[in-house]
């Protein structure tokens, strides 16, 4: 699940846990995210860091503690409460020729900034006939489950992924929030790079020396496109972000009843891996989408056409969706009724697998 | 671990400064949300600053008579690296629940 770990030649130094150079390590998605922009700043000197508390206190989630002591108050630094001004600011950065990182404290802070996010960022490479284009990684802590506050708790995958000229990614465990944002924070384009805040602080196995296993990923091992994180022969779950862990989860119950599920973990968002979706559904012919957002013109109803396209004669029922309701993101006490819960999304499983053609 | 530090917060009406009277903790002692930490005075009134959060007192800054200015550090708290988060709690890691059983005859045509 967590990759391609070097086989050992007899030749080999035995390795350490604490050596130096150690290829696997177990950390939170927190540290692992930590961790990697570390390594771009330390990479690329025209990359800089910043946002509200991003700074001197390392971020409300930690995510850059120690970055600004470490590489200085010019690459790491805090900028008003002005969520419009943080991603103004990154279009003259990234025109200037700097690889901006900023942060936006919470998804639901945001739509401030989604005129310069969508008016500027994400136009002004087309704009200008590639002759401005716009390296920004615009890390956001995303989704609910933290029984957090209004304007805390939201999906935005489906109205970036919308938008032309902008990417859309998420990481589901640290061993992809490392590699994920280090290679979206390489690439030419404006990122949007969303964090499933309710996972930040579980550990897993992180293996830094390739993203995926051979064979899987892009030629080069970077990870690009969707990955299979669990196999099975039935029915495909397909999620991105903090559902991934769930739907491993109900993965692992429903082969209590025999159901074999194999667990697709999109990442890119946009754009989306659609061979890996029509792949694993040719397989197994029965595919449920999973996601906390709302559930009229979520992701869930690209993701439906997109098998249904691919996989048309051999699917034994339509794709069935398991998403958060149509209404504003409720408070903490409600959000358990909200997302996706285990429950919810065997339900989903049922009704794929109990479909009769008419 | 991770440390997290408070400055002293705008004690309202454009204040821009305090003077320590008394420092109620002392570093090493584990307080609590909303236990009084430090009594201050300001041109107006002398008041009690509760902590904003639970963890174990690090370093104070200044001890009585000492002005402090409003944004600079007054205390810096040590707390585990996953309650660092400043907003919401972190989700309790639990075996998985369920009422729903599947049932299905799989015909693998």
């Amino acid at each position: 699940m967590t990759g391609f770990r070097q086989a050992q030649s007899p030749d080999a130094p035995t390795p350490h846990p604490e050596a130096p150079g150690k290829r696997t390590e177990q950390l939170s998605m927190q540290q692992a995210l930590n961790r990697a922009l570390d390594e771009v700043l330390a990479e690329n000197p025209k990359a800089v860091i910043f946002g509200e508390d991003c700074g001197r206190l390392g971020g409300v989630f930690r995510i850059t503690d120690g970055l600004q002591a470490k590489h200085g108050e010019k690459r790491v630094f805090d900028t008003p409460l002005a969520e419009s001004g943080i991603l103004g600011m990154s279009v003259g950065l990234a025109m200037a020729g700097f690889h901006p990182i900023p942060e936006v404290q919470f998804d639901g802070f945001a739509y401030p900034a989604v005129n310069q996010i969508i008016c500027q960022i994400a136009r002004m490479n087309y704009r200008s006939r590639g002759t401005l284009p716009m390296p920004i990684t615009l890390r956001v802590p995303s989704f609910g489950g933290i029984r957090a506050p209004e304007h805390h708790g939201e999906s935005l995958e489906a109205l970036f992924a919308h938008v032309p000229g902008l990417k859309v990614v998420s990481p589901s465990n640290p061993h992809e929030a490392y590699h994920l944002l280090k290679y979206a924070a390489t690439r030419p384009d404006p990122v949007i790079f969303m964090e499933p805040k309710s996972r930040y602080w579980q550990k897993g196995d992180v293996d830094f020396g390739a993203a995926d296993a051979p064979g899987a990923g892009s030629p080069a091992g970077a990870p690009t496109g969707a990955k299979v994180m669990r196999e099975g022969r039935h029915l495909t779950l397909i999620a991105w972000g903090a559902m991934v862990s769930r739907c491993l989860q109900v993965a692992g119950l429903a082969a209590e009843d025999g159901i074999d599920v194999e667990v697709l973990d999109l990442r890119w968002i946009k754009p989306i891996d659609a061979d890996a979706l029509v792949a694993s559904v040719r397989k197994t012919r029965r595919a449920v989408v999973v996601h906390e957002a709302p559930l009229t013109s979520g992701l869930g109803a690209e993701v439906a056409q997109l098998v249904t396209q691919g996989c048309f004669d051999t699917l034994k029922a339509p794709v069935e969706r398991v998403t958060g309701f149509d209404v504003p993101y409720p408070s903490g006490d409600l959000e358990d009724e909200y997302i996706p819960n285990i429950d919810r999304i065997l339900f989903g499983i049922q009704r794929v697998l109990e479909y009769k053609r008419g | 671990m991770a440390e997290i530090s408070f400055p002293l917060p705008d004690l309202g009406e454009g204040l821009i400064e305090a003077t320590v009277l008394e420092w109620l903790v002392s570093p090493g002692e584990q307080v609590e949300r909303n236990q009084p930490l430090v009594e201050v005075e300001t041109t107006k009134s002398a008041v009690e600053l509760p902590s904003p959060q639970a963890g174990k007192v690090v370093r104070i800054y200044g001890g009585p008579g000492d002005k402090i200015n409003v944004g600079e550090p007054l205390i810096v708290f040590e707390v585990p690296d996953n309650t660092a988060g400043i907003v919401g709690t972190v989700p309790k890691e639990e075996a998985p629940k369920r009422r729903v059983r599947l049932s299905a005859v799989l015909d693998e045509d």
